[in-house]
């Protein structure tokens, strides 16, 4: 299959199957690719969320390491767009047994989001667009000076 | 007998009308991979009949890819999997699942059974365990890409399109 030019996350989990589980029940991600070597480790997997796709692989190098091996240190994030209701997402994910960071809240640039903990640590922020909020608004909801395009 | 390969796929069309184009189009969305062939005299035309997976020849000769032991319209297809080069008790089989999600169909494709094909046969092409499964596993979802495409022309009416 060929791949067209875009980004895709790779995920890594001291335990990759109990991994792709967690994140079916969790978030609904649907498994799309899964390669078991005949010990029934995952050599590969993949994931999908709408349009993107999301690998998920264990500890397979020394520079591989999950937040469950590193004291819960993380040193990137995940944010899951989706187009759905932000509570009830939440509520699935603290079903299935994340730690919600921060509650469902509505930002000043009129997303709705929520923060979560997986089974081994990594950070996952969830948003849906609820409100078109214009850039004055925004500016005078939040304080802030905000400039597109420049940096 | 752990190694497996599981690709899936969302199709925009109901599970009966996805497994009728997976059963009774397959010679139409199949796309064969020079890889992977099933006899040195591939590629044929691919059927099912006679509860088999076949593939006919352009010799004329009929290869049995394997025989169908779940048959469940719109739900599961469970089918063996072999090539000519297997010895007797080389044995793959696919099953391949028809979920219902929304008005679409999460099309899941289970091939197991490569255990049973040892590392050095000529069928793996020299490629360790895990990187021949993952080839295979591309192949699978250009396969699933092919018949998609053919779902999609099935459900919007250009059925007809291609036959014979």
């Amino acid at each position: 299959m060929s791949n067209p030019a875009g980004l895709v996350s790779a995920v890594t989990y001291r335990d990759p199957k109990a991994a792709l589980a967690w994140l079916e029940a969790a978030f609904g991600f649907e498994l799309t690719f899964l390669i078991e070597g005949e010990d029934a480790s995952v050599a590969h997997a993949e994931m999908s969320h709408g349009a993107s796709r999301l690998m998920v692989g264990g500890e397979w190098s020394p520079a591989h390491a999950s937040p469950a091996s590193m004291g819960g240190k993380v040193t990137q994030t995940v944010h899951i767009y989706i187009d759905s209701d932000v509570d009830a997402h939440c509520r699935r994910a603290a079903e299935a047994g994340a730690e919600i960071l921060q509650a469902p809240e509505t930002q000043f640039y009129g997303a709705r989001t929520y923060r979560c903990r997986d089974l081994e640590g990594h950070l996952w922020t969830v948003s849906a667009d609820v409100e078109v909020v214009s850039m004055d608004e925004m500016e005078a909801r939040s304080g802030l000076k905000i400039t597109v395009g420049k940096p | 007998m752990s190694s497996r390969i599981l690709v899936s796929l969302r199709i925009a069309a109901p599970p009966e009308v996805v497994f009728d184009a997976f059963v009774d189009d397959i010679a139409l969305w199949w796309r064969p991979n020079t890889l992977f062939s099933f006899t040195p005299r591939s590629p044929g035309v691919m059927a099912f009949e006679n509860r088999r997976l076949v593939e006919r020849l352009p010799s004329g000769k009929v290869f049995e890819v394997g025989a169908v032991s779940v048959w469940e319209r719109g739900e599961r297809l469970v089918f063996g999997w072999r090539q000519a080069a297997f010895a007797p008790d080389m044995n793959t089989e696919v099953e391949v699942r028809f979920d219902a999600v929304g008005d679409e169909t999460r099309v899941t494709v289970e091939h197991r059974g490569w255990d049973s094909v040892p590392g050095p046969h000529v069928a793996r092409h020299g490629f360790p365990n895990t990187v021949f499964l993952a080839r295979h596993g591309e192949w699978w979802r250009d396969l699933l890409a092919g018949l998609a495409a053919r779902t999609n022309s099935v459900h919007l009416g250009a059925g007809d399109k291609g036959r014979s």
